[in-house]
């Protein structure tokens, strides 16, 4: 056993007293802080996500797949749990590059194939060149901006394909079309979804254009620009009432697409990313074998959309429901017989052993280690992700400890973190007990009632809806934060976070408590979403405060 | 012998071609031949194998003083023996300390003060942690290249999304995303270096006609009366960010290294790709301060805390954080890993023999008044000391004087100075100003004690 100098352990132990205690927030809203009801100031100028911009480049130009020019941009930091924050996604000298080559990539991808033309170009009935000119400006442009075109706009972009011969080889005609696409996808307009809409309500908000909450609708539920029933309903106005944007977005919560979405918020908020890179010690599990890391994450898709478009169930149903999804690997591990047939059969998990998406193999192996349980892990994970907690940090430098002998996990960590011991302002409250709820179960996720020779102790309080609430296991700990208001608040303010592309500011608390009241009293992944198109800041604009 | 001559020997290409304007050589201050000073700076995560605690050590000399190749091949077990070639030209400085303390991960803030000197931010905080204040290397570019004209930022490795970018700041809570694929970055820099001139000519003048419709757009943007000042700051950016194409000199790399970098780039995040990646990003480093591109250039090996699982004698072993923390575990506890910290050292070596060939790579540039190594500085840094991953005694490793400012062939301990005061003088080499006008002194935190590193200065 290696020896850590009992100076550096004190000091250690040292650090960690002199942080403050753990009185952060729990839940969505904060409390100390004041609601305010109006809505916060955001970007008129949310940069498409590289993954936005791959599909409206799809859609533009009526492509069958994604061009995928995008893996080869430079990436964006990232600004929190989601990569759509608008804070960070700026257009940086690199981008720019990045934007104009596959700008030009395009164009000449597209003049190089008539079909591809064809589509975007009206044939040629003798109306002449310029007519058809005017027809593919005004018909395309209006798709890249995601609205009309203004008279001085398509005037500019006929100039510019007029130009385009003396610039670009080949048949001029297509070599004006291919100057006008590379402009398009140059533009800010197609970059950024502009709204510049300026003129406020008497309330002192300014309601978004139509064709701005088409674009805003499209970019949430579909991670897209708009579809030509979305175009033709903003040119009537239709989004204009609540009633009206409410049944579009019922229309597209009901189209495959917007599975990618749902898809991908939850992948974000349950890092599945991290589960294609797991490492567990051959020796211990050798039937840990390198393709399970993508066997858990196509379990955790096909469960959230059984959980979101099969059972239209939303928190509670993510953290409660027992039906499963395995292929022969996985019905190992849930010890359930593999199914026949299919490469992922459905089935219904032990109801004493499991409970919803924390009890799968996916979290409890992403939040392993090598060879164990690892509940401090654990713990963070469901403070930070599940019940928006705000932990203070942990201290800097604490060396590792070895492991002691003769022991289960949660002695161990106890004996370090726990309660009567220096860390127990955060751990002993929040975090170890958080975590030891999955005790039950290994590195890899297996269910378990003994820890190295040990009976497992799963059996906790944790402080939620201002009391102290007991549980016996992960199974009653699920249930419990299904129902409680920290869960479900956390759970709201996520999707909204998701939803509007920026941080939950102060102003937010008020719907976050609704959203979140709502969704523990049983409200929907897709219901959650409609309220969020249905509120004030989605449809409006709070006039800026004008930069000096 | 002037920069047109040299290159044409260099790669053997016909130099008659054009060049983007936007990244053209700077007029070279010292006459025809002479690029202006440089810095480079490559960062290492985890700390190194030196003597801490019950750690031995097993990176610096012995002794302090000057540095020979005989000297330090005498102690072949030290890390930076590796770089024994070049000992003339090395300035190794030992006791460096971070000023401020990390907020919640060691990691984070470590990456974010080793370049900066700026305290972490409160908010966001632990791994999320931003440094408060800009990098050296944006400085430089800021205050030395043309107007709008970026640092280069380069990084090798996988990004598991931990911490992903660490070092180049804009401004305070900004960073700067770093390109991980060589092959995009050649194309950004170089990337029409094939072209025909009479095709580049009428390209230019394509891309010309689209920027200015671009730019009109984006002016009428920017004149909204109604412009919050992160959107304006942003439209700024993306406005200072649209270049046109001109007709001039270019640099490129041979056939063969940018076919290499095509056939590297579905698998450019790789990590049995790190080593090669890098490689590749110090080719196109040494070019672009060859060509005089850019005056500042950054890469960062690996994540926040380097999870690249390296192999060292054939074997592909746990991740490097892992084995920093010497057990196996990116948590507090976790089962030893056997020898860990000669593990480390040879991860310490690796990295040695990366700084190795940037070194090599700017040396075989002759310029005929000396080679490109002389007149920058390339510096081997790390984000944490050692494997307790603390703030003091964090290694920085230079080499090259900057042309004649930096005083090479030393070994010094500099007994716990702030990071701040190196990052400054080397700006100060380079040329860079205090707000008096005077040599850079007071970069970092305004906290910071001013003053520059005398020792390293010749």
């Amino acid at each position: 056993m290696r020896r850590i100098p009992t100076l550096l352990r004190a000091g250690a132990l040292v650090l960690a007293c002199l942080l403050p205690s753990c009185v952060g927030t729990i839940g969505g809203a904060p409390d100390e802080q004041q609601a305010v009801e109006s809505i916060p100031e955001r970007s008129a100028f949310p940069r498409l996500t590289h993954t936005q911009w791959e599909n409206s480049v799809r859609d533009v130009l009526r492509l069958e797949q994604r061009p995928g020019l995008s893996t080869s941009f430079t990436g964006d930091p990232l600004g929190g749990v989601f990569d759509n924050n608008e804070a960070v996604l700026a257009v940086t000298p690199n981008l720019w590059a990045d934007y104009q080559r596959a700008a030009e990539e395009l164009a000449a991808m597209i003049v190089a194939d008539p079909a591809k033309v064809a589509l975007l170009v009206p044939a040629d009935e003798g109306q002449g060149d310029e007519a058809r000119a005017r027809a593919f400006i005004e018909a395309v442009g209006k798709r890249a901006y995601r609205r009309p075109l203004t008279a001085a706009e398509i005037d500019e972009h006929v100039a510019l394909f007029n130009l385009a011969p003396t610039v670009i080889d080949g048949d001029a005609f297509l070599a004006g079309v291919a100057h006008v696409l590379s402009a398009f996808f140059q533009s800010p307009h197609f970059v950024y979804r502009v709204e510049g809409t300026r003129e406020p309500r008497e309330d002192g908000l300014i309601p978004l254009g139509s064709y701005e909450l088409a674009s805003r609708l499209s970019y949430l539920l579909w991670n897209t620009m708009p579809d030509d029933v979305l175009f033709d309903a903003a040119a009537a106005g239709e989004l204009d009432t609540k009633e009206g944007l409410r049944a579009h977005a019922e229309r597209m919560l009901a189209d495959p697409k917007a599975r990618e979405v749902i898809l991908s918020f939850h992948s974000q908020l349950f890092d599945w990313r991290k589960f294609e890179d797991l490492y567990k010690d051959p020796a211990v599990f050798p039937e840990f074998v390198p393709e399970m890391g993508q066997d858990l994450v196509r379990e955790a898709e096909l469960f959230v959309e059984d959980v979101v478009f099969a059972q239209e169930g939303g928190l509670h149903e993510l953290l409660t429901s027992r039906t499963a999804f395995v292929n022969e690997r996985l019905a190992a591990v849930y010890e359930v017989d593999a199914p026949s047939g299919a490469e992922f059969g459905k089935v219904e998990l032990d109801p004493e052993k499991r409970s919803g998406i924390l009890t799968r193999a996916g979290f409890l192996a992403a939040n392993g280690t090598a060879r164990a349980s690892d509940p401090i892990h654990r713990g963070v994970f469901v403070n930070l992700r599940i019940l928006c907690a705000r932990l203070p940090p942990p201290p800097n430098n604490v060396p590792p400890l070895p492991p002691a002998e003769g022991k289960t996990t949660r002695e161990l960590v106890a004996a370090h973190t726990g309660k009567g011991t220096c860390g127990a302002s955060c751990h002993g409250t929040l975090i170890n007990p958080a975590g030891f709820a999955f005790e039950n179960y290994d590195a890899i996720g297996r269910y378990r009632t003994e820890d190295n020779g040990f009976p497992v102790d799963a059996a906790d309080a944790y402080p939620l809806g201002g009391g102290m609430a007991s549980f016996d296991d992960a199974i009653t700990w699920s249930q419990m934060l299904a129902e409680s208001r920290e869960a479900n608040e956390c759970f709201a303010r996520n999707w909204l976070e998701f939803a509007y592309g920026r941080d939950a500011e102060v102003e937010d608390a008020v719907l976050i408590e609704k959203l979140g009241e709502a969704s523990r009293t049983g409200m929907s992944v897709k219901e959650l979403l409609l309220e969020l198109v249905g509120s004030e800041a989605f449809s409006t604009r709070r006039p800026v405060e004008v930069a000096p | 012998m002037n920069r047109r001559h040299f290159l044409r020997g260099l790669f053997g290409v016909s130099l008659a071609l054009p060049f983007i304007e936007s990244f053209s050589p700077r007029k070279a201050e010292a006459g025809p031949g002479d690029v202006p000073p440089f810095a480079i700076f490559m960062r290492q995560a985890n700390g190194v194998v030196q003597q801490t605690n019950d750690e031995p050590e097993m990176f610096w000399p012995s002794q302090t003083g000057a540095l020979t190749t005989e000297s330090m091949n005498a102690e072949g077990d030290r890390a930076v023996s590796e770089l024994s070639a070049y000992a003339s030209r090395l300035i190794l400085v030992k006791g460096i300390n971070f000023a401020f303390p990390g907020n919640g991960c060691g990691h984070s803030g470590g990456g974010n003060q080793c370049l900066t000197a700026q305290k972490v931010s409160q908010d966001p905080s632990g791994n999320e942690s931003l440094a408060m204040g800009e990098s050296i290397d944006n400085r430089i570019a800021r205050e030395l290249n043309p107007a709008g004209v970026e640092p280069l930022t380069l990084y090798a490795g996988k990004k598991a999304g931990y911490i992903n970018e660490v070092l180049s700041y804009r401004e305070a809570k900004v960073i700067r995303a770093a390109e991980h694929n060589p092959i995009n970055a050649y194309k950004a820099l170089f990337g029409l270096s094939n072209l025909d001139p009479e095709v580049l000519k009428k390209l230019a003048a394509q891309r010309k006609s689209v920027n200015d419709l671009v730019r009109e757009q984006m002016q009428s943007l920017m004149t909204r009366s109604d412009l919050g000042k992160a959107d304006r700051d942003r439209l700024d950016l993306h406005f200072q960010s649209i270049r046109d194409l001109e007709v001039g000199l270019q640099c490129a790399l041979t056939a063969e290294e940018v076919a290499a970098m095509e056939a590297m780039s579905p698998d450019a995040r790789a990590n049995d790709n790190l080593e090669k990646v890098a490689r590749m990003q110090m080719d196109i480093i040494a070019l672009a301060m060859a060509c005089g591109t850019t005056r500042a250039a950054t890469i960062q090996i690996g994540d926040g805390n380097d999870s690249t699982q390296y192999t060292i004698n054939g074997v592909k072993q746990k991740s490097f954080h892992k084995i920093s923390h010497r057990i196996d575990s990116d948590g507090s506890e976790g089962p030893p890993i056997e020898g860990a910290h000669l593990l480390h050292h040879e991860i310490d070596r690796i990295h040695a023999r990366m700084f190795k060939y940037l070194l090599d790579k700017l040396a075989s540039y002759d310029l005929g008044s000396g080679s490109l190594l002389d007149f920058g500085v390339a510096v081997w840094l790390n984000d944490l000391g050692n494997k307790y991953h603390s703030y003091t005694d964090v290694p920085y490793v230079l080499c090259g004087g900057a042309n004649g400012y930096l005083k090479t062939g030393q070994y010094v301990d500099v007994n716990g100075v702030h990071n701040g005061r190196l990052l400054g003088t080397i700006g100060a080499a380079l040329g860079c100003k205090n707000g008096a006008g005077g040599p850079l002194d007071d970069f970092g935190d305004p906290e910071l004690p001013k003053g520059m590193l005398t020792e390293i200065i010749a």
